[in-house]
């Protein structure tokens, strides 16, 4: 034990020798009487330094260390899957002999008995065990399916058929998670994206449900049907996959006797599993992931992995699925990390596997879902990536256009402006890395206060302003010069029906709802000959509050509900109103304290969300008119509400100019970040989320725009 | 507006239109804000449009170079509202170049090459151009003090943006007047590039829009 540096204390060497034995002892008893004179230099603020300094050495190592492991787990998950290939691979070869064994002593057997005409008798005919259960004969198919319904009774009620639905989704991450290097720049990535998340906002829905959190939905058509088409998915389009799984797992009947005929039936059918499953033969983890990549693969029109007779082995870097791969890491797994972080991520994917396989989520394909996954940490952090400046006042409202890394901005400048964030414009006399913007969009007379996006595909948004006007835009490509001619037709039609100031824009199903100062939300058609559908007012007070109300509130918000058949209305008295847009009546009156900001309401979920000027969040039971939930959420009031498109997370802003993301689960702030400086009073005026790509954004007062990835 | 004791200047969701922004000035001396210089231009431009005196008197103490450039970003601000009514009226077919008189014809100076855009793209380019750069990270990457080359950046934007105003005068007459009688902006403008001499006199073409009394046309100018 040699003294490691002349900075070391003797005193320090001399404790640690006694510690550690005599012979060291001596050792550095020696080595001080050698050094008498050294150890005279070292005084307090030396050996803090010396401290000082090995402890910052030691977090450094341990940070190194930190990376090393991760880069040696993602290895080892790697081999693991490699390892696991092989082994299908080779089980699957065992099983061919066998089958060809068995083949083989039928054809024997058929033989001797026309030579002979007697049975032989042979040691074993028994078909090899078959992991994917054939097809039951007609016959049998009663016996079967209630076979299948007791396990599937069994399974629910210890909850494990959503168990293994999610063990199985996550796995498929854990495997993709290898294939994420770098996000695929497919053609079809839109269509698996969109593929990813019809299928998964169906399973959420029924995750969700499964945890705990039922809600009556109202009999409402439209929802309802969705989640029974989601049930029905899950019934047919899963069920023999899931109870593949289940087999696999419990392999409780993979040994199941078959008769010869069986056999016929199934080689005959071999080749058609081959095709439309990839091969069936291949051990439970495989499949799951198989069976959550088969819409992907087959879709990809890609023959790398059609063909492939043992799908397992692409696993280990096939090129069929590691397109699929990048396509559905595109799609979110690690595309969260978008352009620039997905580095990071892909070295923390893997250390979250382990405890991702055993845990029970919802499935989404996003990577903060992922991460939310993980209860204990939130691994997806929001970095604040571009920033927006061309505005000279401040932005009241951003939004994300639906399908393409770009948005818009609306400021009180008058002016509301498009940004491309995948194409910087190439810097003239103004420079560096900012974002510019693609388009300004002028014609509003005054402030403009609030936006919407319009549907994917129809290239439009919608902008409310201080002047009472609501103006349909013509998105111009995201390839436009901003110093292109002037296009008047980027000018769509002008709703002129408010009187004064529009606050809020919402649009979905082809409508617009908007609210105004003027007393009224209305909805409209906003494209048709007579755009004007409805106007809501609450103008039926039945008693002397709700009179009281009905004269000198005016709303400050309004968003779809319950998939469009109803308007949530909040007002500036605290009053949150739900109207059916069928009758243009009240259907349900709840009313707080605080003047309320925003309104939101859940994508699935019957349940709303408002902002109020009190700091609080509150949330809503949209049928029972409950308030499930309210959380002083900020230090001051709050501005701006967004829900992911899948209603795991929401994102708030505040005058107290910061922005915080939530998890709607748990009702717990996951991540906090300061994005704006005041001007007056105010600070972040809106947020949103990028309904498909990884991206947020806030917008201040400060007439900044942020986006973080 | 006041909330008892505490006044927040705000304007919350579901404020009339009349009431925006309609709240108690703030001493420029308290406010402690990174835009405490747009805050206050913006407060003294409300409270009366007119006064251009009391618009353009800086604060004592005040970074001259921050002020102008506060009150540029101002005036290009403003003069979206004359490109939205310019929009409707002047069209490339009859304003097929930025002129104001017929002495010259002003190039964009917003593309690589500078081009001879219809005047109503000289406008919106020469607003988005100007956007760009009063809010490039470069140049003005704080508002609260700025380098003095910066500075010198702002006798451009002002030169191009005051062609705007002059095309509007001579060619789109009436509009000119109707958000002159509303905004008071060109006067204003003029004021501000004469009080800081951030533009030539002789360059100022339109006539003094008080008393009407022209001012020599100039000797010669063009795009750079
Ligand atoms: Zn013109
Ligand atoms: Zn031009």
């Amino acid at each position: 034990m040699k003294i490691p540096t002349a900075m070391d204390d003797s005193s320090v060497s001399h404790h640690n020798g006694g510690q550690v034995g005599s012979q060291i002892g001596v050792n550095v008893n020696n080595k001080q009487n050698d050094e008498p004179s050294q150890s005279v230099q070292y005084s307090i603020p030396g050996i803090l330094h010396f401290i000082q300094h090995e402890w910052a050495r030691f977090e450094l190592e341990r940070s190194q260390w930190e990376v090393d492991r991760a880069e040696f787990e993602a290895r080892i998950a790697f081999l693991q899957g490699e390892r696991k290939g092989q082994e299908n691979l080779k089980n699957d070869l065992v099983r061919r002999i066998k089958m060809l064994e068995y083949a083989l002593k039928q054809e024997r057997a058929k033989l001797h008995k026309l030579k002979y005409g007697v049975e032989l008798q042979q040691g074993d005919m028994r078909p090899p065990p078959e992991e994917l259960p054939p097809e039951p004969e007609p016959a049998e198919r009663a016996q079967w399916k209630q076979g299948q319904q007791l396990i599937k009774q069994y399974l629910q009620e210890i909850g494990y058929t959503d168990t293994i639905l999610d063990v199985r989704s996550n796995r498929v991450r854990t495997l993709l998670g290898l294939n994420n290097e770098e996000q695929g720049e497919d053609p079809n990535y839109r269509n698996y994206d969109k593929q990813q998340r019809d299928r998964y906002e169906i399973c959420s829905s029924h995750a969700m449900n499964s945890m705990g959190r039922k809600y009556d939905y109202g009999g409402k058509e439209p929802r309802k049907s969705g989640v029974s088409t989601g049930g029905g998915y899950n019934e047919e389009g899963l069920s023999v996959q899931e109870t593949a799984a289940v087999f696999a797992n419990f392999e409780f009947l993979a040994n199941q006797e078959m008769d010869m005929d069986e056999i016929d039936d199934l080689d005959a059918k071999q080749p058609h599993h081959a095709a439309s499953k990839q091969g069936e033969e291949v051990d439970h983890e495989a499949e799951e992931v198989l069976n959550e990549l088969n819409s992907l693969t087959e879709s990809e029109a890609d023959g790398g992995g059609q063909g492939d007779e043992y799908p397992v082995g692409k696993f280990a870097g096939g090129p069929g699925v590691a397109a699929a791969g990048a396509g559905v890491v595109g799609a979110g797994v690690v595309g969260a990390g978008g352009a620039g972080g997905a580095g990071g991520e892909a070295d923390e994917e893997p250390l979250a596997l382990g405890e991702l396989a055993q845990l029970t989520v919802s499935n989404e394909p996003e990577a903060y879902d992922v991460a939310s996954a993980n209860k204990e940490s939130f691994r997806k952090t929001w970095n604040s990536k571009y920033t927006l400046r061309s505005h000279f006042d401040g932005v009241r409202a951003i939004a994300f256009h639906p399908t393409e890394a770009a948005l818009v901005t609306a400021s009180e400048d008058h002016t509301l402006k498009l940004w491309n964030l995948q194409r910087t414009v190439p810097a003239k006399k103004s420079a560096g890395l900012d974002v510019e913007p693609l388009y300004t969009f002028r014609a509003h007379t005054a402030p403009v206060l609030c936006l919407a996006m319009g549907a994917p595909r129809s290239e439009e948004c919608f902008s409310g302003g201080l002047d009472g006007t609501i103006r349909v835009w013509n998105l111009p490509p995201p390839t436009a010069d901003p110093y292109d001619p002037y296009d008047p037709a980027v000018q769509g039609p002008v709703l002129r029906e408010h009187t004064d100031a529009v606050w809020s824009l919402s649009a979905a199903h082809g409508r617009l709802l908007s609210s105004s100062a003027d007393g009224t939300a209305r909805l409209w058609a906003p494209r048709a000959a007579r755009p004007l559908l409805a106007t809501l007012r609450d103008d039926a007070p039945a008693h002397a509050a709700h009179a009281a109300h009905a004269a000198h509130a005016a709303p400050a918000a309004a968003d779809f509900a319950d998939a469009g058949a109803r308007a949530a209305v909040v007002y500036r008295d605290g009053t949150l109103l739900l109207y059916d847009l069928e009758t243009t009546q009240v259907v349900m009156r709840v009313s707080c304290d605080s003047p309320m900001t925003r309104v939101r309401s859940h994508p699935t979920l019957p349940l709303l969300v408002t902002a109020h000027e009190d700091r609080h969040i509150r949330f809503w039971d949209g049928v029972s008119g409950r308030c499930a939930h309210a959380m002083v959420a900020h230090l001051d009031a709050v501005t701006g509400l967004a829900l992911d498109p899948n209603g795991l997370f929401l994102l708030s802003g505040s005058h107290d100019c910061s922005v915080r993301l939530w998890n709607l689960d748990t009702k717990t702030c996951v991540q906090e970040i300061t994005a704006h400086r005041k001007k007056f009073d105010e600070s972040i005026l809106d947020v949103a989320f990028h309904p498909l790509r990884p991206y947020i954004a806030s917008a201040g007062a400060d007439g900044l725009a942020k986006v973080f990835v | 507006m006041a909330d008892g004791v505490q006044i927040l200047r705000r304007n919350r969701p579901g404020f009339k239109a009349k009431d925006f922004c309609r709240w108690p000035d703030e001493p420029f001396e308290e406010m402690d804000s990174t835009l405490a210089v747009q805050q206050f231009i913006q407060q003294t431009i409300r409270r009366d449009p007119a006064n251009l005196e009391a618009i353009l008197k800086m604060p004592e103490a005040q970074d001259e170079g921050v002020w102008k450039y506060e009150h540029l970003r101002q005036f290009c601000m403003e003069l979206n509202g004359l490109a939205v009514r310019l929009q409707s009226e002047c069209k490339p077919e009859t304003c097929t170049q930025m002129t104001a008189t017929d002495q010259w014809i002003f190039l964009c100076a917003a593309h690589k090459t500078p081009k001879e855009c219809p005047a109503i793209d000289y406008t919106r380019h020469t607003l988005d151009g100007a956007a760009c750069l009063l809010n490039s990270n470069k140049y003005f990457p704080s508002r609260v003090s700025i380098k003095e080359s910066s500075v010198a950046k702002l006798g451009s934007v002002c030169r191009r943006v005051y062609r705007i105003f002059s095309h509007a005068y001579f060619h789109h007459r009436s509009i000119f007047d109707a958000f002159e009688k509303e905004t008071h902006l060109c006067k204003r403008f003029t004021y501000f590039v004469t009080k800081y001499s951030i533009i030539a006199k002789e360059i100022l073409i339109l006539p003094k829009l008080d008393d009407e009394t022209p001012i020599t046309p100039p000797v010669g100018e063009s795009e750079a």
